[in-house]
C-alpha cells in the first residue's frame, strides 16, 4: 500500500479515536512547549544581560590594582594590599597612550550627602572629566567636572538623579551648596536617570572630582582606573600597550590587573549559554517524557487493535504495511502535537510582549526547526517499538483475539 | 486442474503439557471451479483446515500446493500478497472494521493491492468496491457502519470484501451460523452465482441443507477426512 493511502487511514484512525490522539498529542505539546520557552527565557536573560552591558558604554577596560591568577574572572577583583595605583598612573596613561580615549582614576567609597532638608548615605564615586566619556552619562542640567576642576581638586559635585530629588525635589539643584561627609561642595551637574542597570544604579551616586575624593577619604590608593579604546577593534592593542606603560611605572610587574568589556561579555555569555543550555536538558527530558507518553498509548492502541491488525494482515496487509500504519500513526501525532507546541509558545510569547514589551520572551527562530524535527523524531525514535510489535502479531493469533 | 493440493498435513497446538493434534495427515485435492463443503462436529478441525488453506496459518507438518506453487516455504510477504490476490475469506463473526464504513471495508483490499498494481487509482478502488457491494445487494447501504447494519447485512459486506479483488477461491467458515435461515438461504445462493462464474468455493457449515447442495462434501472427525460425498446435488 502507498504511503499516501497509509497517511490518510492513520490520520483516520487518530480522528476516530479523538481523545486518546488529543491526550498523547498533549505529553507532545508540553514537551515542544516546554523546549521552545525554557530556550526563550535563556535567550531572553541573554539578550537582556547583552544590551544592558553594551549600555553601560563600549570599549570600556577596568584596571584593578592586585593580581589575580585566575583568568577571565566576571567582574574587577577585590583591591588587594599587593600593587596600588596612584593618580601618577592615571596621568602616564593619559599622557602616554595613543589607543585609549579617556582614561579616568576612580574612587569608591560609602558617605554621607545632606543639606538642610535631606540626608543620604549612598556610594560617593571620585571621578575625573573624562569618565563621564567612558560610561556614557549625559548631563541633563549643567556640566560635568572639567579639566579644571579635577586638576584643582575642587569642592564641586555632580548628582545622580534620585539624589538630586531627594535633595533639591523639582527645584534647582545648580550652584547649591551640599555636605558630602561634612565637606562642603557645589552642585555644578545632574546626571540623566538611567535606572538600575546590573546592580549598578548611576541614580543614586554622587560624583566628585578624583583628586577631591583623594583627600576625602584620606589616601592616596585609587580604587582603579576606567579607561575607554578609540574603537573595538582596538581594544587588544589598547590592553597591550596599557600594560607596558603601567609596568614599566611599577618597576616591570604586573602587580594589576585588566578586565575589558569583552572579556567580561564573554564570560557572561559562557554563563549564559551554560544556562540555556541547563534549560534545554531540562526540556528535552519532557520531551523524553512526551514520547514515552506516545509509546505508551501506542502499544495499548496495537494491543486494542489486535482484531483490526488481524483483519489487514488477513485481506493481504503485508508486515510492512502494518509496520508502516502505527509508525506514521505515532509520528503524525507527534509531529501535529509539536506544531501545535511551537504555535502556542508562539502565542504566548507574542502575546505577553505586546502587552508587556519590557517582557521579550520571544522565541529565537532557530529554535523552531529543532523543535519540529525533535518532535518528529521522538514519534519515530518511541514509535518503533509499537510498530515492530504490531508487525509481529501472527495473523491467525490476532484474528483470535478477543 | 489442482488448485488446492494438500499433502499429509499436520497442525499441532502445544498448551502446555498436552499437544493437540487439530490435523491429522490430510491429503486433499481441489480443482478449479469446485463447491465444496466442509462437515464435521465441533472441535473436529474445520476451521484450522481453513485457515491453512486460506493461508492464515502454517501447518505443523507437510506441504501446501496452491495454484500449482508450494506455499509451506513461502516468505511471509509472499503469503499476503497470495491472500490478497487470490483468496477470498469470510468469517463467521464477520470481521469487519467497526470504525469504518461499508464501502471503505470493502475498499481495504485493494488499497494493499495497489502495492502490486501501481495503475490501480482511488477512482478505480471505489468504482470496483462500488460495484462489489452492488452485487452483493448493499448498493444503497454503503455509508453505513457496520453497527448499523443487520447480521445478513454485515456478512453481505464481508463478502463483498472478500470479493472485491477478484479471487479465485472464496473460503467461507460457517458464513451463514450467524443468520436466520432465510438470509442463510440468500447468501448461498449469491455464493452459488459465483461459484458459476468460475470462483472456486469452500465453506465449512454445520447445516446439512446447505452442505447437501454442494457437489462435494467433506466429513471431518478428529483431524481427518472420514469420508468424501461427491453425490450432493448440483443447482
Ligand atoms: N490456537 C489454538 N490453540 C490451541 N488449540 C487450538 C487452537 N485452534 C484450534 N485448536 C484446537 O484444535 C481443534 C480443532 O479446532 P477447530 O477450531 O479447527 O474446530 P472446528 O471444527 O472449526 O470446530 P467448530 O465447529 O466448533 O468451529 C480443537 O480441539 C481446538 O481446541
Ligand atoms: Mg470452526
Amino acid at each position: 500500500m502507498i504511503f499516501r493511502k497509509i497517511l490518510v487511514n492513520s490520520a483516520e484512525a487518530i480522528v476516530e479515536n479523538k481523545l486518546r490522539s488529543a491526550l498523547t498529542m498533549l505529553g507532545m505539546i508540553i514537551g515542544v512547549m516546554a523546549v521552545i520557552l525554557l530556550v526563550s527565557v535563556g535567550t531572553g536573560a541573554k539578550r537582556y544581560i547583552t544590551s544592558e552591558f553594551e549600555s553601560l558604554g563600549t570599549n570600556v577596560i577596568l584596571i584593578q590594582p592586585g593580581k589575580t591568577d585566575k583568568k577571565n574572572s566576571m567582574g574587577p577583583p577585590v583591591a588587594s594590599s599587593k600593587g596600588k595605583l596612584t593618580m601618577a598612573d592615571v596621568e602616564a596613561l593619559q599622557k602616554n597612550s595613543q589607543s585609549l580615549s579617556a582614561v579616568s582614576g576612580v574612587m569608591f567609597g560609602a558617605g554621607v550627602v545632606k543639606n538642610e532638608s535631606s540626608t543620604n548615605n549612598l556610594n560617593i564615586l571620585g571621578a575625573n572629566d573624562q569618565f563621564n566619556r567612558i560610561f556614557n552619562m549625559t548631563i541633563i542640567e549643567g556640566n560635568f567636572f572639567s579639566r579644571e576642576d579635577e586638576e584643582a581638586g575642587r569642592r564641586v559635585a555632580v548628582l545622580g538623579y534620585t539624589i538630586k530629588e531627594n535633595l533639591f525635589g523639582s527645584g534647582n539643584a545648580l550652584g547649591k551648596l551640599v555636605k558630602v561627609n561634612e565637606s562642603e561642595h557645589r552642585v555644578i551637574g545632574v546626571i540623566k536617570p538611567t535606572g538600575d542597570k546590573l546592580g549598578f544604579n548611576i541614580d543614586d551616586m554622587v560624583f566628585i572630582p578624583t583628586k577631591s575624593s583623594l583627600r576625602l577619604f584620606n589616601t592616596d590608593r585609587l580604587f582603579g582606573i576606567r579607561a575607554t579604546a578609540k574603537s573595538r577593534s582596538g581594544l587588544d592593542d589598547a590592553v597591550k600597550e596599557l600594560t607596558e606603560v603601567l609596568k614599566e611605572r611599577h618597576n616591570g610587574e604586573e602587580d594589576f590587573t585588566i578586565v575589558t568589556q569583552v572579556t567580561m561579555m564573554e564570560s557572561m555569555n559562557t554563563i549564559l549559554n551554560m544556562l540555556t543550555y541547563a534549560l534545554g536538558a531540562i526540556a528535552f527530558i519532557s520531551m523524553l517524557v512526551g514520547g514515552i507518553g506516545i509509546m505508551n498509548i501506542m502499544l495499548v492502541s496495537v494491543t486494542e487493535r489486535t482484531r483490526e491488525i488481524g483483519i489487514r494482515r488477513a485481506v493481504g496487509a503485508r508486515r510492512s504495511d502494518i509496520l508502516k500504519q502505527f509508525m506514521i500513526e505515532a509520528v503524525v501525532i507527534s509531529v501535529s502535537g509539536g506544531l501545535l507546541g511551537i504555535f502556542i509558545s508562539l502565542l504566548i510569547t507574542y502575546t505577553l510582549y505586546f502587552f508587556i514589551p519590557g517582557f521579550d520572551m520571544r522565541p529565537p527562530f532557530w529554535i523552531i526547526p529543532p523543535s519540529f524535527f525533535l518532535s518528529f523524531f521522538t514519534g519515530v525514535i518511541f514509535g518503533v517499538w509499537p510498530a515492530r510489535k504490531a508487525a509481529h502479531i501472527q495473523t491467525i493469533d490476532a484474528l483470535r483475539y478477543e | 486442474m489442482a488448485l488446492i493440493e494438500l499433502k499429509n498435513i499436520h497442525k499441532n497446538f502445544i498448551m502446555g503439557e498436552e499437544n493437540i493434534h487439530a490435523l491429522n495427515a490430510i491429503n486433499l485435492t481441489i480443482n478449479e471451479g469446485e463447491f465444496t463443503s466442509i462437515v464435521g462436529t465441533s472441535g473436529s478441525g474445520k476451521s484450522t483446515l481453513m485457515n491453512i488453506i486460506g493461508l492464515l496459518d502454517l501447518p505443523s507438518l507437510g506441504t501446501y500446493d496452491l495454484d500449482g506453487i508450494n506455499t509451506t516455504s513461502m516468505s511471509d510477504d509472499d503469503l499476503s500478497k497470495y491472500r490478497n490476490q487470490k483468496i477470498g475469506f469470510v468469517f463467521q463473526s464477520f470481521n469487519l472494521l467497526p470504525k469504518a464504513s461499508a464501502l471503505k471495508n470493502v475498499e481495504m483490499p485493494m488499497q494493499y493491492a495497489s502495492a502490486y498494481n501501481n495503475k490501480l487509482t482511488d477512482e478505480m478502488i471505489r468504482k470496483m468496491a462500488l460495484d462489489t457491494l452492488e452485487k452483493v445487494g448493499l448498493g444503497s447501504r454503503i455509508h453505513h457502519l457496520p453497527n448499523e447494519l443487520s447480521g445478513g447485512q454485515r456478512q453481505r459486506v464481508a463478502i463483498a470484501r472478500a470479493l472485491v479483488n477478484n479471487p479465485k477461491i472464496l473460503l467461507a467458515d460457517e458464513p451463514t451460523g450467524a443468520l436466520d435461515s432465510k438470509t442463510s438461504e440468500e447468501i448461498l445462493q449469491l455464493f452459488h452465482d459465483l461459484n458459476s462464474q468460475g470462483v472456486t468455493v469452500i465453506i465449512v457449515t454445520h447445516d446439512n441443507n446447505i452442505a447437501k447442495r454442494c457437489r462435494r462434501i467433506l466429513r471431518m472427525n478428529d483431524g481427518v477426512i472420514k469420508d468424501e460425498d461427491n453425490s450432493g446435488a448440483t443447482r
